[in-house]
């Protein structure tokens, strides 16, 4: 039994009887794995992604360590506010999948159906309410929350905000792209501003919020950078970085931090020897546990998932010395936002970035967009050139996992994607 | 311009009628569920709601001319891509008219602002299309008609509540219960009308639509808005006596006012699932009759409510001249087995058998309790009265009346053992968990939905994996070396889960007991949902599986109690039924 499932043992066995002790437990391990994180990160990964780990454990041990010091958003709200009056941000997916790494989303997701929750409810969402309904989690200052792109967003944050009795803030963004959207949504941006400086009793100085979104834009462009550069490069990777980068592209940009990840990330991609194996680009969430995934893409050289389409959801047309607007222009421009077909032609496009040879497009349970486009999503990106797999599964419940088709899927397309190669 | 009548579909309380109306249109509630689904299933994949799959089909079958969908989840959104992907590409030539309106989910100024230019922009591409005019006049009539429809039950009433309820399963409601049942689910409880607009607001298009916005965004809101509060409403009504609440399979809405409103309903709750279609039928019919005899015994002491009821509620429908036997017969047509037992007028067991089904559940109980009359040395006259159980009831000619298993099952474990306060019962295609007041009533109950797992079959799937019979998977997982948990609850994964499990050389007992740690937590969360509190009394065919009886124990915080009459319970409880007659 490895030590993360010991934790988890631990952590559940705990979890219905003393909730204050699983907590405890439960930090214990991951300060204890933000130390390993630090003296002996993963060899095999490279600098900027051992950084990313650092990075992510430290998000994600805030609420635990100052839950009065964090904010729980939706994974695409702007946080750059938030930032400002000096809360940390974390959202229901960044958690879940930490427990989830931790082996106690089980006893999260029982729970959250004893309390009548559906098990068919995206399993990020349903681990996090199970996880605050059994005490794992302590109430945050306050709630920020989008319809920005699930339905789960609204269910998960308003039961939250009733759970824990904080202040919640809803950003409501039309499906509509365009002008008189962003407008719509700008003057919530302001009013979210007033309600952080309420909340905290800080108040958000205007040039430091613009210096902020300037340096989202830096990040997002550095980012596209990295992956352009990555095309013709071969950059060992492990399951989790993929998706890493996509929670700090969202929850962490506008910061020095990021903004450090990216030009890292640059540089290691500059510096890595010429493309091995097959590239493929991943749509939606990675499923980081499952064996049959591990075989494949697992610092292995014979192929690597070069990016996850929820890093590279933000377009970075905005001007920051309007902040409200801009925040308000990237949320309305969400690749998620607004019909599928924007979502399908920016992962296209991403794929594209990093001349993916093919794409996975992963129907992660529970996500009714994901699953309900599945097959215009596969039509489309095999009209663009790029083969590609649809695999149900899930990426946090590990109960819902069909190890064996998902092994022989993945292994069929990649053997097809070789025989492609030596035909052409 | 003469007008043409359009017949315009649509799917959301929030949809425009009353402007259409006003265009000459006929707006049409996509309402029908279907058998099973078609074509839908290939573009949109089985994990997604089934309305959203039902829609898909009948505008792929050409039934549909006209649509109007609102972006209300993202079920409705996947469904938009991909009949506007296929109008596109001229694959739906029926399809002549369809919009998208972008729904907001506040009632906040800017969003009423918002969501009237939604429903201005509608007006003029529908006058495009159409070529018929919005008339003030004809929407000034189409709102007055909505606000005539808002009538409050003035007399006691049951309300369908949660996810879309189709005409077929509101009218399965009706014919069961033995009160009006009115279907306030998702788009059916469309409640705008409560207000008329003034003079001023009808001269002037932009006040108008202002106007209108508002009152649709202000109705009673669904789950998918961002303030529910006013949905609190519903459950207020006195005369509101009881509440089906339906929950669609991938539509997550509703289970979360489910959770919330469970614990605190002033009156009796039926929850129930479906995946928008009929198919289940006779699994609903059961649990919508049980509802109906949970209804009847608690207003027993007001008679009188039932009073307007088209027909009598079952309990005052006259019986059957009683003959003049001293026996009495309870028969339980299950989907394994059909069980039979009689009582004698001192209710002592005379007899019982235990019957395969089989393929007529009619046939079967005939020859069971043939069976079990000759095994007494009885004869047919010799029974004064006998009572059907079982989803074979209805197919049940034999005895005077039917009643539900989860009545029958919770008369029978009290019968059994008087301190009984939950019963689970596993049977082969189904589980349930009754919760009894300290009467004996049935207080509570809940059965799984379409899904073998925690269900004796599930058992019976993963004994064939392991190449054994269930009689020898009982015995087996008692005593265990490693503590293994089979962690996946879809009854295909576990299969291939036992399988990866044998190639791991994993001991069979340590497999059985993960197995029957699985049926236990399955079954441990449907008693959590009914608050079953102990003693606990396990009946059906899966009390036998001792592994399963010790598993369920531990998960519960106590032993089961497993009499050696388990499996007749459901009889047991009918013939006691049928002595009470």
């Amino acid at each position: 039994m490895s030590a993360a499932e010991k934790l988890g043992q631990i952590v559940e066995s705990r979890l219905a009887g003393d909730p204050k002790k699983a907590r405890g437990w439960l930090r214990a391990g991951w300060e204890a794995e933000n130390v390993l994180f630090h003296i002996a990160p993963h060899k095999e990964l490279a600098p900027a992604d051992r950084y990313l780990q650092q990075l992510m454990m430290g998000t994600m041990l805030a609420p635990l360590r100052h839950p009065e010091g964090s904010a729980m958003v939706s994974i695409f709200v702007p946080c750059e506010m938030m930032q400002e009056v000096e809360l940390v941000p974390y959202s229901a997916e960044a958690f879940s999948c930490y427990l989830s790494a931790s082996f106690c989303e089980g006893a999260c997701l029982e729970r959250a159906e004893e309390e009548g929750i559906s098990d068919t409810l995206c399993s990020y969402h349903r681990t996090f309410l199970g996880a605050a309904e059994a005490g794992l989690l302590r109430a945050p200052k306050c709630i920020v929350y989008t319809n920005v792109t699930c339905d789960a967003n609204l269910l998960t944050f308003r039961k939250m905000a009733e759970f824990y009795q904080v202040p919640a803030f809803y950003l409501e963004v039309p499906m509509d792209v365009s002008e008189a959207s962003v407008t719509y949504v700008e003057r919530q941006m302001r009013e979210l501003k007033a309600f952080l400086e309420k909340t905290t009793g800080k108040t958000i100085s205007e040039s430091a919020l613009c210096e902020r979104v300037a340096r989202s834009k830096t990040s997002l462009e550095t980012f596209r950078k990295v992956q352009q550069t990555k095309a013709d490069r071969y950059v060992p990777t492990d399951l989790v970085t993929p998706f890493y980068s996509a929670l700090t592209a969202n929850l962490l940009l506008g910061t020095e931090e990021e903004q450090h990840y990216v030009e890292m990330a640059l540089q290691d991609a500059q510096n890595a020897p010429a493309k091995r194996g097959k590239h493929i680009y991943w749509m939606h969430t990675i499923p980081f546990y499952s064996q049959a995934v591990k075989d494949r893409f697992l610092f292995t050289e014979s192929a690597q998932i070069v990016g996850d389409e929820l890093s590279q959801v933000c377009f970075s047309d905005f001007d920051p010395s309007n902040p409200y607007r801009a925040m308000a222009k990237r949320l309305v421009t969400n690749a998620m936002n607004g019909p599928s077909r924007r979502r399908i032609q920016k992962g296209i496009d991403n794929a594209a970035d990093a001349k993916a040879d093919g794409v996975i497009w992963f129907n992660h349970w529970g996500c009714k967009h994901t699953l309900g486009i599945a097959e215009l999503g596969r039509q489309q990106f095999e009209a663009a050139g790029f083969p590609t797999l649809v695999i149900d599964g899930d990426g946090c419940d590990k109960s819902k996992e069909g190890e064996g088709q998902i092994a022989t899927r993945i292994g069929a397309f990649l053997e097809m994607l070789d025989r492609k190669e030596a035909t052409a | 311009m003469s007008e043409t009548p359009h017949c315009v579909h649509y799917m959301c309380r929030y949809a425009p009628l009353e402007l259409l109306t006003a265009m000459g249109a006929e707006p049409s509630y996509l309402s029908s569920m279907p058998e099973s689904f078609g074509d839908s299933v290939a573009l949109l994949g089985s994990n997604i709601c089934g309305f959203g799959k039902s829609l898909l089909d009948r505008v792929l079958a050409g039934e549909v001319e006209e649509l109007v969908l609102t972006n209300c989840c993202d079920t409705i959104r996947s469904v938009a891509d991909v009949i506007e992907a296929k109008k596109e590409a001229g694959e739906l030539p029926k399809l002549k008219f369809l919009y998208f309106l972008d729904l907001p989910r506040d009632d906040g100024d800017c969003a009423v602002d918002l969501y009237a230019g939604q429903l201005l922009a509608l007006k003029e591409a529908y006058e495009a299309y159409s070529g018929n005019r919005f008339d003030v006049k004809k929407f000034a009539a189409a709102v007055q008609v909505s606000h005539t429809q808002q009538v409050k039950p003035q007399r006691p009433y049951l309300t369908l509540l949660g996810g879309k309820a189709g005409r077929e399963l509101h009218m399965l409601a009706v014919r069961s219960m033995p009160l009006p049942v009115q279907n306030a689910t998702c788009a059916a409880g469309r409640t705008f009308g409560e207000a008329l607009p003034g003079e001023e607001v009808l001269q002037d298009e932009k006040a108008l639509f202002a106007w209108y916005a508002g009152e649709l965004l202000r109705q009673i809101p669904c789950m998918r808005m961002q303030d529910a509060q006013g949905r609190k409403r519903l459950f207020a009504d006195p005369n509101l006596k009881g509440i089906l609440y339906h929950t669609v399979r991938f539509c997550d809405f509703y289970s979360f006012e489910y959770a919330d409103v469970k614990d605190h309903a002033a009156v009796p709750i039926l929850k129930f699932e479906t995946d928008y279609t009929m198919s289940a039928s006779g699994q609903l019919a059961t649990r919508f009759d049980a509802f109906a005899e949970e209804i009847l015994t608690r207003y027993r002491d007001t008679p009188e409510i039932f009073a307007d009821r088209f027909r009598k509620p079952k309990e005052e429908q006259p019986m059957q001249e009683r003959p003049a036997g001293k026996y009495y017969a309870g028969i339980d047509s299950g989907s394994a087995s059909t069980d039979v037992v009689i009582l004698d007028a001192d209710k002592n067991i005379v007899t019982y058998v235990i019957r395969p089904t089989g393929a007529g559940a009619g046939g079967s109980a005939d020859k069971a309790l043939q069976e079990a009359l000759e095994k007494a040395g009885l004869t047919r006259e010799d029974l004064a009265a006998t009572v059907a159980t079982g989803y074979g009831r209805a197919a049940i000619e034999t005895g005077s009346r039917s009643i539900t298993e989860i009545t029958c099952h919770a008369k029978g474990a009290r019968f059994l053992d008087p301190t009984v306060r939950c019963v689970i019962d596993i049977g082969g295609q189904d589980s349930k968990v009754i919760a009894l007041d300290e009467k004996g009533n049935v207080e509570n109950f809940v059965m799984n939905d379409k899904c073998a797992a925690g269900t004796g079959r599930f058992l019976d799937m993963m004994a064939r994996t392991l190449e054994m019979n269930l009689d020898e998977m009982s015995g087996r997982g008692l005593t265990y070396g490693e503590d293994i948990t089979i962690s996946s609850t879809c009854t295909v994964f576990a299969e291939s889960e036992v399988v990866s499990l044998i190639a791991q050389n994993k001991s069979t007992d340590d497999i059985v007991h993960g197995l029957d740690k699985s049926v236990a937590s399955k079954t441990a969360l449907l008693a959590a949902r009914v608050h079953g509190r102990g003693p606990f009394m396990m009946t059906g065919g899966v009390a036998k599986n001792a592994g399963v009886v010790k598993a369920l124990g531990e998960k519960l915080g106590e032993p089961l109690i497993v009499s050696d009459k388990a499996q007749i319970c459901g009889a047991l409880g009918a013939a006691l039924y049928a002595m009470e007659a």
